[in-house]
Parts: C-alpha cells; structure tokens; sequence
C-alpha cells in the first residue's frame, strides 16, 4: 500500500524553493540561506521572530474545561458504540449497501457555517478579504469577499491574492481524526451560483507521511455566472495531485477511503470583489463514468 | 606528494599567465574605449571571454568598457537600479514592445559578456507588464537569448549533479514560470534556446517539459469559455455576457436602446445609456402565467466577471409561489408529437437504482428576464420594463417593485473612473422621488438600509 507513495518525493523541491529567495537583491544583500522546501509547523511570515514560548504556558488546566471534555468525548464515544449496533457509519446495512448518492454538506442553518473555516491571504500579508455567511433564505452558503492580488512587501513573497473555504476535519472521539469514505462513489456534485469567476476544489486526504501533509488534489470549477444555479458534476479521476500549489510529476489517483476535507479556493488575479453560493456538497455514483484516472501514471519517457 | 605539488606549480603558472593575458586584454580593452572602437571588443574570440566567467574576483577592477550606447552611463555600478534605470531612460516617453526591444538591445551590445545578464532579466520580467509584452513569446524568446551560449552547460555528470550554476538556472525557471503564469505556451524556438544555454536536462528544460506537458492537458477545459479579446463595444459586450449567463439558446437578445449623445438647447449634453435585455419564450410563458396581483422585483446590480473585466446586470423576477397557489399543470401530450414530454416505463428498476438526491431545490422566484446597462438608475430601467411590455402585456398590469442596491455600483465607479460621472446622482435619492411614470402602477419600494444590506 505504501510502494506508490514512497515514489511521491517532492521532485519539484527546486521550483518550491526558489519562491523563498530574495529576488532581485541578490546582488546587493547576501544570499539567504536555503530554506528546506519541507518545512516544520506552521507558516511564518518571513521576518517575523520565532515565538519563544514556554510550552506549558497557553494551556487551560481548568477544572470546567476538564470536565466539559471528559463530556464531550465520552458522549462521542457512547455514540460510537451505539453506531455500531446500528449498522457500518451508524446507517442501516441495507441503507449502507444501496447508497447511491450521499449528501455531506449542505446549508441549513448557522450552526452548519461552523464546519467550514475561511481563510484569505491575509495570513501571509495580503489584502484579501473573505466572508462566510448563509444566503438570502437561509439555506445555502454565501461566500463573498474582495480579492486583491498586491504581495505584502517583506521582500521575499512575490505572489499573492487567494480566497479559500476549507471544511474542518472532523473528528470523533479523543480527537482522533474521522475520514470521510466515498469509496463507493466516484463522481463530486455540487450545486453552485458564481459570478463567473473559476475556483478550485481542494481535496485534502489522509497521507502516509508526513511530508505529505500538503499533498493536496485538484480540479477546477467553472462558474457560469448570473442568477441561475448550476449543477456540477465533477469525477474524482480527474483530480490532480499537486504540493504547496505545485503541480506534482508523480500523479497517483485520489485515496477516496481517506477524504479529510474539501475546500474552494479562488485566485484568478482578477481584483475585486467575489461571490459565491454554495448548495450543497455530495458524493454520488455515476454509472457512465468509468475512468479510474485521467492522467498517465506509468514511466514517461522523458521523464518530465 | 611531488605529483601534487608539481600539479599546484603547474597551476600557479597557469595563473600567473592567465592574468598576464588578461592584463593585456584590459589594457587592449582600455585602448578601445580611449580610441572609442566598439569593434574591437566584438572581435575579440569567445574561447578567450571563457576564462573570465569563473572567476568574479577579475571582475571587480575591471573598467567598463562599453560606454558606447549611453555617454552618460559612466557610474553603472553593478546593482539591479542600473537595469531598472536602464528601462526608464530608454524607454522616457512611450513605453512598447519596440523600446523593449531597444532595451534588450542596447544590453547586448552593452558588452559582450552580458555582465549581469541575471539581474537585467529579472527586471525586464518585472516591466514587462508596464511595457504590455507580458503575453508576448517572442519578447520573452528574446529575453533568453540575453543568456550567453554553452556556458552554463555542464560538461561533465559531475556538474550535472551538483546543480551547475544555480543562480543562472533559477532566472531561467523564473522566466518560463512568469510565461506560466500568463498562460503563454513555449514554442520550439524556446526549446531550442534552453538547451543551448542550460543543456538538455537542467531544470530550465525540465520546466518547459512540464510546462508542454500540462498546459495542452488543461487547454479546452472550461465549460463557458470567455475569449482572450472581450468586445469593446458595450452593446456586443452586454450581448456577449447576457447570452452566456441566460443559459437558453432560445433566449432573444433585444437592444432595447442604443448608446448615444444628444445636446439640448442649453448646450447640456445628455447621454442615454445601452440597455440591452434577453428573454427567453419559456420566460415570457412564465410571466404570462404571473399573478397579476403579486408584484415583480427589478433586483440588481449583480456582478459577473469575464476574465478580468466585471460587468453587472438587473434581474426582473418573482417572488416564490406560495404553496396553495400552485398548480400542477398536466402535460399537454399533443404538444410535441414528435418527442414525448412524459413517460411512463416500468424499466424494472432494482430498491438501489434510486439516484436522485434528497435535497429540496432551492425556492427563489422565476427568473423573468434580465437586462444590461451602463447606467443603473430607476429611470433607465423603468424604459427597460416599458420596452419589455411589447412582448408581455402583463406587465402594464403587475406593479413593479425596484429593490436596487447601491453597493457595487460604488465600487463600479470608483474600479472605472471613466464612466463614474455617468452615475449623476447617488440611489438612495432616486429611490425618494417619484419618478415619472409612464404606466402609473410602478410603485417604489422604501426600504430601510439594512435589509438593503442584507441583499447580495
């Protein structure tokens, strides 16, 4: 099972680790360091200091907060039990084995806004904006914002301006990560309103590495625009894998028992303001669609 | 021991003469430019120049010798400001792919070794877009060849494994990825330029090898193409952009009114905006069913993005139908005799075959029809609606309601100044007065701002 992924280095470490240098000035300062294209936790804007915390400092040993997850994690655990008794994934069997098509994400309600987490380039100095809020009747999701592609000027990031929806990993109890299997569909199918603008879809899986840990599979998503919703209906094999945004050499097919999130990224360099209506977010089975991937996984020669 | 030390004597020695030769070339160098001579220096034989690359420590007493293009460029030092600076002298008045090419020019003959051809390609693909070349392969073939020939091409698998002048193959990457970005696919000359200079498997080549091997991949695949060149004309724009959202090929486009400039007695001149609409027969059908009693809504502005360029349109819909006023109409069976409407087979279908999903549609009122202007006043588009009234009669009885917002029209404005003085005065004091109403069921709708915010 592991085989294919030991073959799925990074060998695109060069392009990734030219984005760090100092452009331009490297006639004037010195050369930076180079930096590992694989780094250790999270983003740091460059310049900025190493947080020097003591590491027990910003945890709450409070008796409420104790308590309040000794709740909250045995009451997963109970309905992990009784899930069991039910059926596979706490469905029925017969339900469980005719499922044709499932319904993940839909929007009814504010408390459903809260499984999604929006981000925009203003954590590495940008001037995106992005705002998550339900629609005119409450039962879709309006993503809206401004997107403005101006890098933030510490000398070093020399592109900007992304907009990005990210479901959260969902997770049962003791924190242990929960994936999404879809193993039995094969196609993605949303019913979206853009303004025209394309996205891309973001299909984080579980990875065997850790290195793998932006491994991330995409496809795009054209909107038409103007006041009509559209179905869209995209197949799992033709998503392509890419890392930190760079489209990978070694293309291997989509994990589809380990779906950890989903996410919709815009970034078109078209500055200005961006909607977009989501209704909802299913897995369904297309019996036409018998591609198992669309792009060449054997030895190509030359290699690219 | 001996072999090595004679190996180190042998070295000195060749040093040694080496800088001989180079003392001579400078003072040959100097003669040139005391005697102004710039062909000299052309003449002089490549396998000569190759001993200078290696060794940047020559470089730093080195006079400059070519100061035949500019008489004024005698403190060029070495920093990228120099290239930067370059651009902006050559190019003072009119910045275009000619005086782009007069700068890459002009640092070619500068010197034959293209000193600091790095720092000066990293700037030209920063000016580029000031320049409008950034989709431009020839200008970016050009830019190649600024690199000097087999130089950085590894001889040996050693070289090759040890990433054989990195700052040089990163510059190259740079470039072809800027080309990426602009979605510009590399031709054979480009190929041919990379391997002379980085050789067949250097990582310049291997960009291009990915580059020709994705971009094909992903060329035809959106669905609603948008062309490179949007029409400049907003009457073919609005016509463009109103059949791509419309979705119908059946729906009719009609210019309801035509850009134009007329000058009043007082010497004032009015311009009257476009206003182009689509509707289609399966709209009109539904706006014939409306009830006459329930009012329609003229919304907008809506934004759509064609590429870079936002164009905004009016929506004239519907509220929903109120459950207890639908009616589930029968198929007319003698409609289309040719394609039955409904069928009813009993394909023996299994319990799983089920694959419709169990999310209810979401309830929004009908679309009626849509329509596109420069100018989103009431007024203009109350002739929008009195226009569509030749084909739908209903509408002289159904009161129409303007719930305009006044958002992105301020964002509009301030994206192009140019059309901002055709917004005259702001919304909010349209939405007070009456306007003058042809058909006098047209009522305007007060609605506090904060329920306008809460619209898109």
């Amino acid at each position: 099972m592991s085989l294919p992924k030991l073959t799925r280095l990074p060998s695109v470490r060069l392009l990734s680790s030219i984005q760090h240098h100092q452009l331009l000035l490297s006639s004037i300062a010195p050369p930076a360091a180079p930096r590992r294209a694989v780094s250790q936790g999270e983003y740091r804007r460059p310049g900025q200091p190493k947080e020097d915390k003591f590491p027990g400092q910003p945890i709450n040993f409070g008796f409420s907060k104790g308590f309040q997850g000794i709740k909250k994690h045995f009451t997963l655990l109970k309905k992990e039990f009784s899930d069991r008794w039910v059926g596979p994934q706490g469905k029925p069997l017969l339900e469980h084995m005719l499922e044709q098509n499932r319904v993940i994400w839909e929007f009814r309600g504010p408390e459903s806004l809260d499984q999604w987490t929006v981000s925009s380039d203003r954590e590495i100095g940008g001037q995106s904006e992005a705002y998550l809020k339900l629609g005119k009747n409450m039962n879709t999701c309006f993503l809206s914002g401004t997107l403005s592609s101006t890098p933030p000027r510490d000398g070093e990031t020399r592109y900007s301006g992304y907009c990005t929806m990210r479901s959260k990993q969902s997770r049962v109890s003791f924190d242990r990560k929960k994936h999404n299997d879809l193993s039995s569909f094969n196609t993605l199918h949303l019913r979206v309103r853009g303004d025209g603008r394309p996205w891309m879809i973001n299909i984080a899986t579980e990875t065997y590495f850790s290195h793998q840990k932006d491994d991330i599979y995409n496809y795009f998503l054209y909107t038409r625009g103007g006041p009509y919703w559209q179905d869209v209906k995209i197949p799992f094999s033709k998503f392509f894998l890419t890392n930190r945004g760079r489209i990978q050499d070694d293309q291997h097919p989509l994990w589809l028992d380990k779906v950890n999130t989903i996410g919709f990224t815009l970034g078109d360099k078209a500055d200005g303001p961006f909607q977009l209506e989501i209704d909802f977010v299913a897995v369904c089975k297309d019996y036409a669609h018998t591609e198992e991937f669309a792009y060449e996984v054997y030895k190509r020669n030359p290699e690219i | 021991m001996k072999c090595a030390r004679c190996l180190l004597q042998l070295q000195c020695l060749r040093l040694v003469g080496q800088s001989a030769r180079s003392v001579a070339q400078y003072g040959a160098l100097l003669q040139s430019v005391s005697s102004s001579q710039p062909n000299t220096l052309r003449s002089t034989p490549l396998q000569a120049l190759r001993g200078f690359h290696g060794s940047p420590g020559h470089a730093k007493g080195r006079p400059v010798p070519a100061e035949f293009i500019d008489e004024d460029d005698k403190k060029r030092d070495k920093s990228l400001v120099a290239h930067d600076d370059l651009f902006e002298r050559v190019a003072k008045e009119v910045k275009t792919k000619a005086t782009f090419n007069k700068v890459v020019d002009v640092f070619i003959k500068r010197d034959v070794r293209r000193r600091g051809h790095v720092e000066f390609i990293y700037a030209a693909l920063k000016k580029m877009p000031e320049f409008g070349v950034e989709r431009d392969l020839v200008v970016y073939n050009r830019l190649l060849d600024v690199f000097p020939k087999e130089v950085f091409v590894p001889r040996n698998y050693i070289q090759r494994m040890f990433n054989h002048y990195p700052r040089q193959q990163e510059c190259g990457v740079q470039l072809l990825e800027q080309m990426e970005n602009y979605g510009i696919m590399p031709n054979m000359e480009t190929k041919v330029l990379l391997v002379q200079i980085f050789g067949e498997k250097g990582h310049p080549m291997r960009k291009y090898q990915r580059i020709m091997y994705w971009f094909p991949k992903f060329k035809h695949v959106n669905p609603f193409p948008v062309p490179q060149q949007l029409p400049e004309d907003p009457v073919d724009l609005a016509r463009f952009s109103l059949t791509r959202i419309a979705n119908d090929r059946d729906a009719k486009v009609t210019v309801h009114q035509l850009p134009c400039t007329d000058v009043t007695e007082s010497g004032e001149q009015i311009t009257q905006p476009h206003i182009v609409g689509i509707q289609s027969p399966s709209q009109v059908e539904l706006l014939a069913k409306h009830n006459p009693s329930r009012p329609v809504f003229v919304e907008g502005p809506f934004p759509l993005w064609l590429r870079k360029k936002c164009v905004y349109y009016y929506v004239l819909r519907a509220d929903p139908t109120p459950p207890d006023e639908k009616v589930e109409e029968p198929f007319d069976p003698e409609r289309c005799l040719d394609y039955p409407l409904q069928l009813e087979l009993d394909l023996d279908r299994d319990l799983g075959d089920e694959e419709s999903f169990d999310v209810e549609d979401v309830d929004e009122g009908p679309v009626l029809a849509m329509c596109m202007t420069s100018r989103g006043e009431q007024a203009i588009l109350n002739q929008w609606i009195s226009g569509l009234q030749e084909n739908n009669p209903i509408l002289g009885r159904v009161p129409t309601l303007f719930r305009l917002d006044a958002g992105p029209r301020e964002l509009q404005g301030a994206a192009d100044t140019e059309s901002a003085h055709h917004h005259g005065p702001e919304p909010e004091t349209q939405k007070e007065e009456r306007q003058p109403q042809e058909e006098p069921e047209v009522k305007v709708e007060e609605e506090p701002r904060t329920s306008q915010r809460m619209k898109r």
